[in-house]
């Protein structure tokens, strides 16, 4: 964790920094004969300030527990990414990061049933067995598929109203 | 005193029709659902449930509401029982005592006792709630932006504290960058847009709701995805129904329980979990049986349980008195009360005085279906915890998609609660609470507001933000509670107890 707070806290330091320049860089709006003091900067100002010092608090920290020794090979990379948690976490991700970016492009029912049947194929389909002896599977992913994307678009629909993305 | 009991009765008597009772039954049953599976979170549910109910009439979407509030956070002791997984994390005390029990053949027997102690809690809750909102929201009639200002602060504060037991400062990293999110977009007193780099969308600000979903409801579909497959072992279920005479010889541990997670419950951002696992340990130090906690104690299991229910309702005394939820799902409530046209706060009692009592009664009921609901059914909806996560996760979210979209039709709002499920996501690993981050989202236009009209009214003057006494204690409690968690300070403390003691002992030898 400490190589983490290492990192995140460069981040940190660095993003309050730039919230509070930006801040400064807000106008007052004195010449409308405000007081500075209403300035729309002043909050995100002192926020940036806090949040900068606190990364700080937490860069002080992992330095002095050694968190700046990361180091990176590529075997310790091929380790990470065929780990089985990081390959379910990174097929759930982009699975819906995909429908997300789709929505809009294709019709909502049709998106939705394909984004839940090719989610529970993609972690419930073993390729190493018989296509046949999974069809009950498959079967029952479509039947969900479609029922859950008709059941979502009925009720959005048609009783609260609201136009499908 | 007896008026406001008057007021209650007549606000229950209005709820009291088919239709609504009818909703409260299916609204308690699906909230006890959500809360068993694990992965699926009272918040989760709370936020969900908002945008399926934000076609109603005020009064009856804050009911459902709450009894999706009132059923999730008991129905996680299903799992927290019978698999040793809680349900939700308000559930991780039950786990101690609950399963112990279901190893030891009594899971049916426990799952009774966790109904009747959760009932218990939620009245208790319930009652404090009745008499402590109308007093807090007069009080609190006496703040002004000097003591909102600091409320505020101290809401991120103690949250992140409690939230972060291990490193309370990614507690208060996670609530300051809440504060910072809620000011992106128009501000109120001249309409500049901050941060908004040219976008209108940002220039709207970041809406709670899809925020909410996203670190709620997207991070944890992923943190759930990530983990290895849960494996359910099916145990037998016998005697629901608790015997009256083990109720009863544990009355003091439920009163202390549901007091304890009441005022827990209560303090903003602190949430049912921290309520919970302080009436457990409150239980275990004044109990006979010391012995028996973490082998399947009756007492261990009815104290956590009540602590749980009890800050449900002990939530819900800031929103209504202050505007400040006390725990994630109260948040939620505090933003669907929002966007229902109810403005919570101090002058709820003097603009909307019978809605607090409108929200006792909604507890009751909501109570009493969960106690009917906890008892019976069991082994039918205990199977529900089977259902695999592929299947549940990719419908949990394409409502967690439809649910943000569906406020304000903003393809925006879809990719606010995809960006924060990452950034929760990445929290969560890194581990960094996300509750003061919601916290920080709700608080963060109260701070922003009171401290310039503060500075303004004084000229730029800070001296009133710590020398008028309300100001002055809140202060006192954010400086105390920041340096309490100093390592130097903690030194200082122990530096003046050695001191003290020594000179006792000296007075005593003279």
């Amino acid at each position: 964790m400490n190589k983490a707070d290492f990192v995140t806290s460069i981040f940190l330091v660095l993003f309050g920094l730039i919230v509070f320049i930006m801040s400064v860089r807000m106008p007052t709006f004195q010449e409308t004969g405000a007081s500075v003091y209403s300035a729309p900067g002043i909050v995100p100002g002192i926020l940036g300030i806090i949040l900068s010092f606190m990364g700080l608090i937490l860069l002080v920290r992992s330095l002095i527990r050694k968190g700046y020794k990361i180091r990176i090979s590529s075997q310790k990379i091929r380790v990470f990414l065929r780990s089985g948690s990081i390959k379910r976490l990174f097929i759930a991700l982009f699975l819906s990061i995909f429908y997300v970016v789709l929505l809009g492009e294709i019709s909502y029912f049709l998106l939705t049933a394909m984004y839940i049947l090719v989610f529970i194929f993609a972690f419930e389909f073993e390729f190493r067995k018989n296509v046949r002896s999974q069809a009950k599977i498959l079967l029952f992913a479509l039947f969900e598929a479609v029922f859950i994307a008709a059941s979502i678009s009925y009720v959005f629909q048609y009783l609260f109203l609201v136009g499908l993305p | 005193m007896l008026e406001g009991w008057a007021q209650i009765g007549h606000e229950l008597s209005k709820f009291l029709t088919p239709r609504l009772i009818f909703d409260v039954i299916w609204s308690t049953q699906l909230g006890i659902i959500v809360g068993m599976l694990p992965g699926l979170t009272a918040t989760m549910g709370v936020a969900l449930m908002t945008t399926l109910t934000y076609k109603f009439a005020s009064s009856h979407a804050v009911l459902i509401l709450i009894c999706m509030y009132v059923g999730a956070i008991f129905g996680g002791s299903r799992t927290a029982i019978l698999i040793n997984i809680p349900g939700t994390p308000a559930n991780a005390a039950t786990t101690v005592d609950g399963n112990p029990l279901t190893k030891q053949g009594k899971a049916g027997y426990a799952m009774g006792l966790a109904t009747t102690g959760s009932f218990l809690g939620s009245i208790v809750g319930v009652l404090m709630l009745a008499v402590f909102t109308p007093i807090i929201g007069e009080f609190a009639l006496s703040f002004h932006s000097f003591e909102y200002f600091w409320l505020a602060i101290f809401g991120v504060i103690i949250c992140g504290t409690l939230t972060a037991p291990k490193d309370p400062l990614k507690g208060w990293i996670s609530g300051f960058f809440g504060l910072f999110v809620a000011t992106i977009g128009m501000e109120a007193m001249h309409a500049f847009r901050r941060f908004s780099f040219g976008s209108v969308d940002l220039a709207g600000g970041i809406q709670l709701l899809p925020a909410m979903i996203g670190v709620f409801g997207f991070s944890e579909i992923l943190m759930v995805m990530k983990q290895p497959a849960i494996k359910i072992v099916s145990s037998k279920i016998e005697r629901v129904f608790p015997r009256l005479r083990d109720v009863a010889k544990y009355w003091k541990t439920v009163v202390r329980s549901g007091f304890i997670g009441t005022v827990i419950g209560a303090i903003p951002g602190v949430g049912e979990d921290i309520g919970a696992w302080v009436s457990y340990d409150f239980a275990r130090r004044s109990s006979k049986e010391k012995e028996k906690f973490g082998k399947g104690s009756v007492e261990g299991l009815m104290a956590a349980e009540t602590g749980n229910n009890a800050a449900v309702a002990g939530a819900v005394i800031p929103v209504l008195s202050l505007a400040v939820p006390g725990s994630a799902p109260a948040a939620v409530l505090l933003g669907a009360m929002l966007i229902h046209g109810i403005r919570p706060g101090p002058l709820l009692m003097i603009e909307n005085p019978g809605f607090v009592y409108e929200v006792v009664s909604m507890f009751l009921l909501a109570t009493c279906a969960m106690f009917i609901l906890g008892l019976s059914l069991i082994r039918v909806f205990v199977k529900m915890i089977a259902v695999p996560r592929q299947k549940l996760m990719p419908v949990i979210f394409a409502l967690c998609v439809i649910g943000s979209y569906a406020l304000s039709a903003k393809m925006f709002d879809i990719l606010v609660m995809a960006v924060f499920g990452l950034i929760g996501y990445a929290m969560k690993e890194m581990d960094y609470p996300v509750a003061p981050v919601v916290l920080g989202i709700i608080l963060g236009g109260l701070l922003d507001s009171n401290l310039r009209r503060s500075l303004v009214l004084t000229n730029g003057n800070i001296l009133p933000l710590f020398t008028r006494p309300i100001s002055l204690v809140l202060f006192l409690f954010v400086l105390f509670t920041v340096l309490s968690r100093t390592r130097w300070f903690r030194n200082f403390l122990e530096t003046l107890k050695i001191k003290i003691v020594r000179k006792a002992i000296l007075r005593e030898k003279i």
